[in-house]
């Protein structure tokens, strides 16, 4: 798959793809959107990336352990859950609060999207972990 | 402090499993801090089940989203469930962490996967909402197929058998996945809501109006087909000798001991709870599938000359017990069955891990070639003599009160029968596990110039401390049963009158 234009398309494109992973993740919560499809994008940008331009070449450059990441997701997504305990209210209780910023105007923060965060994570890291160990064979 | 237990239960074994995935290299901590979360675990357990049997049902809303959202309700049988879990598994855990191998088993996923199985297993005993059933089954089935391909140092599976009883085991649980989704549809759109609690009011409803539909006598004996195959149940018993015998010891023994009382506890929860008009029709149906699953089971376990595939058809045999005194379907045979599933849940895991240190020794997993292992290892051969016995039925060990009173319930119901054909197979348990006692334990060494081999593949300390508290509780619940037929007799009161349970779920506020 490494030709010229597969790999011109896909510099083009990955950075776009995972702008709008992230944009999705931020809509979530109230607009469609949110941290599961956010992080299949993510993780289907990054495969690209993998397709064209080689595992080998990848490695060469850094050799991300995904399932870190999927980790840190458990643990930012777990942490949610137990937050709202030390606030006295029951596990993944969700709250969202108000902020004014000159400028850009109102901006309504949520604690659900922690959580999203969290889940963005567990997706691409689970995806990508299972993409590679299973492209690494031999 | 007693309120956010059953969260607990759950959340706590998935937050250590991504803290474990951070810790891959660092074997030592990683010992410590596994160790310390499962003995947390168990004391939070038993702390719930005190909580629970002194004050009444506990009920947790995930989220405060009230009866719309995911509750977890941890009334007697759920919490009682979750202290064997918890028991047995923080044994499996101590007993793994020497048992399994270093470089391919516990520094890669054998701490994270267990986490989450525990979770899954936690989660399933605790939920209160019919779909979170579903989900946490799929969770405990991926960690356990994550789990069987790990290997141990007793573990003479060879990986292209490991990775094709995954294949079986995926499969078939798609199939049951598959008829369990399809039943869970259809009742939502019966009844319009997925509160274990308020589908069992909404069909009372039905039921008094002289309503109800057909199709809801088709669900439950699908959910009898999806639970019949978590637990083994006749026609849906064959994969588990193919599954749980590729599984390492430690990973075995939650298998057998645990995960397949799932599915008892799910015909317990959901056919008391939701379907008590439709007990007619499914008692008489488990009634003679656990007949035939114990003939089949014992049966088979005869044939077998490999040690594990004979305990797991021994597994096959003995779940037929525990379904036949759910089957009877008396308060008193209920009972019987509860205490059947605890010893035997005991007993198996101890005979389990027993096993894997015992392939270990002997350097293979055919019963003909060994033999005389008494000499060489003394612990090893009275571990298994004792969940032999207990097995097999013989006092003072659990097992022994288990089916003292699951035939005298049968027989008090009336059941003659039913308790004349489990007898017989009980002379076959008898046979097979002591037959397999003497070859591997008694007689001459069959290698008498590899007995220093032998001798060297001694059980560690931190195994023998596991085995030798499984073995204790095996004793003291056959010596001291009264506390565990008091919780039995109290777990089955709940199941027949699911009035207190629906009160306490659907009693509070609306938010």
């Amino acid at each position: 798959m490494t030709t010229l234009i597969a790999k011109t398309v896909t510099k083009a494109c990955v950075p776009i793809a995972i702008l709008f992973s992230i944009s999705l993740l931020l809509a979530g919560h109230n607009n469609p959107g949110g941290g599961f499809i956010g992080g299949v994008m993510f993780a289907s940008a990054i495969s690209l990336v993998y397709v064209v331009f080689g595992l080998d070449y990848i490695m060469s450059i850094c050799n991300c352990k995904w399932e870190k990441f999927f980790a840190l997701g458990l643990i930012i997504s777990a942490s949610t859950g137990f937050g709202a305990i030390l606030f006295g209210h029951n596990f993944l209780r969700s709250t969202f609060m108000e902020l004014h910023i000159p400028l850009i105007g109102e901006i309504e923060l949520v604690s659900a999207g922690i959580f999203d965060i969290g889940v963005y994570f567990v997706v691409f890291g689970s995806i990508l972990y299972i993409f590679k160990s299973t492209g690494d064979d031999e | 402090m007693y309120h956010n237990i059953p969260i607990l239960l759950v959340a706590v074994p998935i937050f250590f499993a991504a803290i474990t995935v951070f810790l891959r290299s660092r074997f030592k901590l990683q010992k410590a801090l596994n160790t310390t979360v499962f003995a947390g675990l168990f004391i939070m357990s038993l702390a719930l089940l005190l909580h629970v049997w002194e004050n009444g049902i506990v009920v947790y809303e995930v989220g405060e989203w009230g009866k719309y959202g995911i509750i977890l309700v941890a009334d007697l049988l759920g919490s009682g469930m979750v202290v064997l879990s918890s028991f047995i598994s923080m044994m499996a855990m101590i007993y793994g962490q020497d048992y399994m191998d270093k470089e391919t088993a516990l520094d890669t996923t054998f701490f994270p996967l267990f986490n989450i199985m525990v979770a899954g297993l936690n989660g399933i005993f605790l939920t209160g909402d019919l779909f979170n059933l579903f989900v946490f089954f799929e969770v405990l089935v991926m960690a356990s197929c994550g789990l069987i391909v790990l290997t141990g140092r007793g573990d003479h599976t060879p990986m292209l058998y490991k990775i094709e009883a995954i294949f079986k085991y995926l499969v078939l649980n798609m199939f049951s996945i598959i008829v369990m989704l399809t039943a869970i549809a259809s009742l939502y759109a019966t009844v319009g809501t997925l509160n274990m609690a308020d589908i069992s009011v909404k069909l009372a409803q039905l039921s008094a109006a002289g309503t109800m539909p057909w199709h809801v006598y088709m669900i439950a004996l699908m959910f009898i087909v999806v639970f019949g195959y978590k637990a083994a149940m006749f026609p849906l018993h064959f994969w588990l000798a193919d599954v749980h015998p590729s599984a390492p010891a430690p990973i075995h023994a939650m298998l057998s001991g645990m995960v397949i009382k799932v599915g008892i506890y799910g015909i317990l929860r959901i056919h008391y709870l939701i379907f008590p008009d439709v007990l007619f029709l499914t008692r008489p149906i488990i009634l003679i599938l656990s007949l035939v699953t114990i003939g089949v089971g014992a049966a088979s376990a005869i044939g077998q000359y490999d040690l594990k595939r004979m305990l797991a058809y021994s597994s096959v045999s003995q779940i037929g017990y525990v379904l036949l005194g759910v089957g009877m379907g008396s308060v008193y045979t209920t009972t019987a069955a509860l205490m059947y599933l605890v010893n035997h849940a005991m007993a198996k895991s101890m005979l389990f891990l027993a096993t894997g240190e015992t392939l270990y020794h002997a350097g293979t997993k055919d019963i003909r070639k060994m033999g005389g292992f008494i000499r060489t290892s003394p612990f090893l051969a009275t571990i298994f003599l004792m969940g032999s016995m207990s097995i097999a039925g013989l006092p003072p060990m659990g097992g022994f009160i288990a089916k003292f009173v699951v035939f005298d319930s049968g027989l008090e119901a009336g059941f003659y029968a039913p308790v004349a054909i489990a007898l017989l197979f009980a002379i076959f348990t008898l046979f097979y596990l002591f037959r397999t006692w003497m070859t591997i334990f008694w007689g001459e060494l069959k290698e008498p110039e590899n007995e220093s081999d032998f001798i060297a593949r001694s059980p560690t300390p931190q195994i023998k401390v596991a085995l030798a508290l499984l073995a204790v509780a095996v004793i003291f619940f056959g010596v001291y049963p009264e506390p565990l037929f008091a919780l039995a007799s109290e777990i089955t009161a709940q199941l027949f009158d699911p009035q207190p349970y629906i009160d306490a779920v659907l009693g509070g506020q609306v938010r």
